[in-house]
């Protein structure tokens, strides 16, 4: 039926009328945005993923949200630039200590914390060490990737080797494998990936570099001693100097291409192998994390998801963390989706479905493991971290591999350490 | 007798079209209206972050949380820490081997597109690709080259028996590192060099040269006493410039060795992006990024001086 000008200005009129006189915003006005800055995932399929959910999200809330990603190292940057001028996104993904850094600018999510952990039981230590700030939780644990092993099955097998339980372990299988022509690739250089596994193994053979208090650098123990003694008998026997060059890439690189044996790693060295269906890929497998006289602890990357205080959305926010995280089946489904990558980071749900999807995700189940962010003991305070991010653990043992005597190297760190921790 | 007056004054004044084009017309008042945009450009994106960045430097500013003045301590403290003191090295290291590299190739290559060549214009803007290609792109590239796994340069030189299997460890070794980090720099900024010597080359009078050769001068004498004393001011900006923006290099050191290995390529700017941002200290950031102003202000005002005397 077509619409007279006549009936068009007396219902267009009268809405208008309608909407002054009763002051409220008509439904479309008031709709809310909100906005999620994240990272690249490691694991595309799960951005893809968590767009799906942001538009089922609108549909059945009808609050809209948009969903913007960047590349991991540019996260600081931008997080920094938000903070100072105080604008940007309501959302943000926070790896690992990001909390404690930005504490002042975070809204205290406690009451949706407690609202989960009913749900799915407790949050794991990991993603307790990195949200769980002074006694307040200033970001939602959603999901973590852990550290652990993956090797050449297909070699381990030709040449009769035993899957290594400890780190000791590791150093005998290792002479064999740089024997073979494919050593071990643990990077030694300025990168997360070397100061992830110079943590575990660190924590396994007892080794602080500063205690609980977050005050005493300890550094300089006979444990250190001793992780200093076992870097340099592996660099020397059964890994290749390219280590000490290599970026957060390069193990998983090496071991994609053919040439390491073993290396330390989340599965994603795997699953871009499987999923670009390299020759190499068949013959990996994951062992659960190496041991050492001190336990069998490992390094994790916890991630939550934070909302700036300066956010005026911020009721909608956390309506759309309890979206994702609150409700059993989009939480699944989004998990799922990371193919192992990502893992639920609650207590109860640990046995999850996505570590049924392929038998090599058997190892992340991980029994007696405990995880640790970067610095534990010590809490994450912003000198503990500036610790971490100048690297002196990785360029401690660099300088121990490439000659400095142990109780050099080990003095050097304890030195940058104790100025790092006697600044102001 | 005043409406009168007003009567007249009003009848007699000019319409405001003309009375703008007048005003236009005075130097005084166009002048600074040309200027002000790019002035108001400068306050807004160069003067004030500036302004910031000082006052950070010498306060204790974290991120997100309220900052107190506390002087020069920030400077003081950073020389206690040994990255800090590897860095100042590094940039000294890098930035004198950088430029002196690309002043020697610059006037080389410079020479040579001088020259009547085949093909002059396209090689002339090929030459340009190394500085028009974002550096993080091309830096890239030189990663791959350099990568201990799939290294083409170790790969060409065991090929062509110039180096022993399996080749230097290009990122991996300090003193490897940063001649990774300084090739690079060179290779990208030598077309910067090498396409501004060109101008000042092309505006020398051929008539200097043809006198010379009359007089028996061959190409060392020609290049010495005409070329290189007539390109000085030239190479005086050149060099300015250059050693400006290569004591401030980020892209480059980040993307290949992101400072290591043991910081012994770490500058200045990647110091600071470290300490400033990744670790939220803005405060000690700010002052790495600004330690070596007032060298830098001394050696601009210094060269500009030395420009000037060989202009006028």
């Amino acid at each position: 039926m077509a619409l007279s000008r006549r009936a068009f200005l007396t219902a267009s009129g009268g809405g208008v009328a309608a909407i002054l006189a009763s002051r409220i915003p008509p439904a479309r006005g008031q709709q809310w945005e909100i906005s999620y800055l994240c990272w690249n995932n490691f694991a595309p399929a799960s951005d893809k993923k968590l767009s799906e959910i942001g538009q089922r999200f609108t549909k059945d809330t009808g609050i809209r949200i948009r969903i913007d990603h960047i590349a991991h190292p540019q996260q600081p940057s931008k997080y920094a630039s938000e903070v100072q001028t105080q604008a940007g996104h309501d959302l943000v993904e926070m790896r690992m200590h990001f909390p404690w850094l930005y504490e002042p600018q975070l809204v205290d999510v406690s009451d949706l914390v407690a609202e989960l952990e009913r749900k799915h039981g407790k949050v794991l230590s990991s993603g307790y060490e990195g949200a769980h700030v002074n006694g307040i939780w200033r970001a939602v644990p959603q999901y973590h990737g852990m550290f652990l092993a993956a090797y050449r099955e297909d070699l381990f097998k030709k040449a009769g080797l035993k899957v290594p339980d400890t780190w000791e372990d590791l150093y005998k299988v290792g002479r064999e494998l740089k024997k073979m022509g494919h050593p071990i690739g643990i990077p030694i250089s300025q990168n997360y990936d070397s100061i992830s596994t110079a943590s575990a193994v660190r924590w396994c053979y007892g080794s602080t570099e500063v205690d609980r208090d977050g005050k005493t650098v300890a550094i300089n123990s006979p444990q250190t001693i001793e992780v200093v003694e076992w870097y340099k008998k592996v660099y020397r026997d059964c890994m290749e100097p390219e280590v000490l060059s290599w970026s957060d890439a390069s193990n998983n690189e090496s071991l994609q291409q053919g040439k390491a044996g073993w290396i330390h790693n989340p599965v994603s060295a795997y699953i871009v192998a499987r999923d670009k269906k390299l020759v190499t890929a068949d013959g990996l497998n994951h062992h659960r994390s190496l041991a050492g006289p001190a336990g069998r602890h490992e390094t994790d990357v916890p991630r939550s998801i934070g909302i700036w205080k300066f956010s005026k959305r911020i009721e909608p926010a956390k309506e759309w963390i309890r979206y994702l995280l609150g409700k059993r089946e989009v939480y699944d489904e989004y998990i799922m989706s990371g193919s192992a990558f990502n893992l639920p980071i609650y207590t109860n749900l640990q046995d999850h479905p996505v570590l049924k999807t392929d038998p090599k995700y058997a190892a992340l189940r991980n029994e007696g493991a405990q995880y640790h962010t970067y610095g534990w003991p010590a809490p994450p305070s912003d000198k503990v971290q500036l610790i971490t991010n100048s690297f002196i653990l990785p360029n401690m043992l660099a300088k121990a591999v490439t000659g400095t005597p142990t109780r050099e190297a080990i003095a050097w760190a304890e030195n940058e350490m104790q100025k790092i921790i006697a600044g102001s | 007798m005043a409406v009168g007056n007003v009567g007249v004054v009003a009848a007699t004044r000019p319409p405001l079209r003309v009375r703008v084009r007048e005003l236009l017309d005075r130097e005084r008042v166009l002048g600074p209206l040309f200027i002000a945009p790019a002035l108001i450009l400068i306050v807004l994106l160069v003067a004030y972050p500036f302004c910031v960045a000082l006052y950070f430097s010498v306060s204790n500013a974290f991120i997100g949380r309220p900052s107190h003045f506390v002087g020069l301590k920030n400077f003081i403290n950073l020389w206690g820490s040994d990255a800090f003191r590897q860095t100042f090295q590094n940039a000294f290291v890098f930035t004198g081997t950088a430029v002196a590299c690309k002043l020697v190739s610059g006037i080389s290559l410079a020479l040579l597109l001088n020259q009547q060549l085949w093909f002059k214009r396209l090689i002339r803007g090929a030459v340009l690709l190394p500085w028009v290609i974002p550096t993080a792109l091309s830096t890239l590239g030189w990663w791959w080259m350099f990568n201990s796994l799939y290294s083409v340069v170790n790969w060409t030189g065991i090929a062509l028996g110039l180096m022993e299997p399996p080749g230097p460890n290009w990122l991996g070794q300090k003193y490897y590192a940063m001649t990774a980090v300084v090739v690079v720099n060179v290779w990208r900024g030598l077309p910067f060099f090498a396409i501004t010597i060109l101008a000042g080359l092309v505006s020398i009078p051929r008539e200097l040269y043809e006198a010379a050769e009359a007089d028996g001068a061959g190409p060392v004498t020609r290049f010495w006493y005409i070329t290189l004393p007539l390109l000085k001011p030239v190479l005086a900006v050149v060099v300015l410039f250059s050693t400006i923006f290569t004591f401030s290099d980020f892209n480059i050191v980040y993307v290949l060795t992101h400072g290591g290995p043991v910081n012994s390529t770490h500058l200045f700017a990647t110091l600071s992006r470290q300490v400033g941002l990744e670790s939220g200290r803005i405060g000690e950031g700010a002052a790495i990024s600004l330690y070596l102003f007032p060298v830098l202000v001394l050696v601009v005002y210094a060269q500009l001086k030395f420009v000037r005397k060989q202009t006028y």
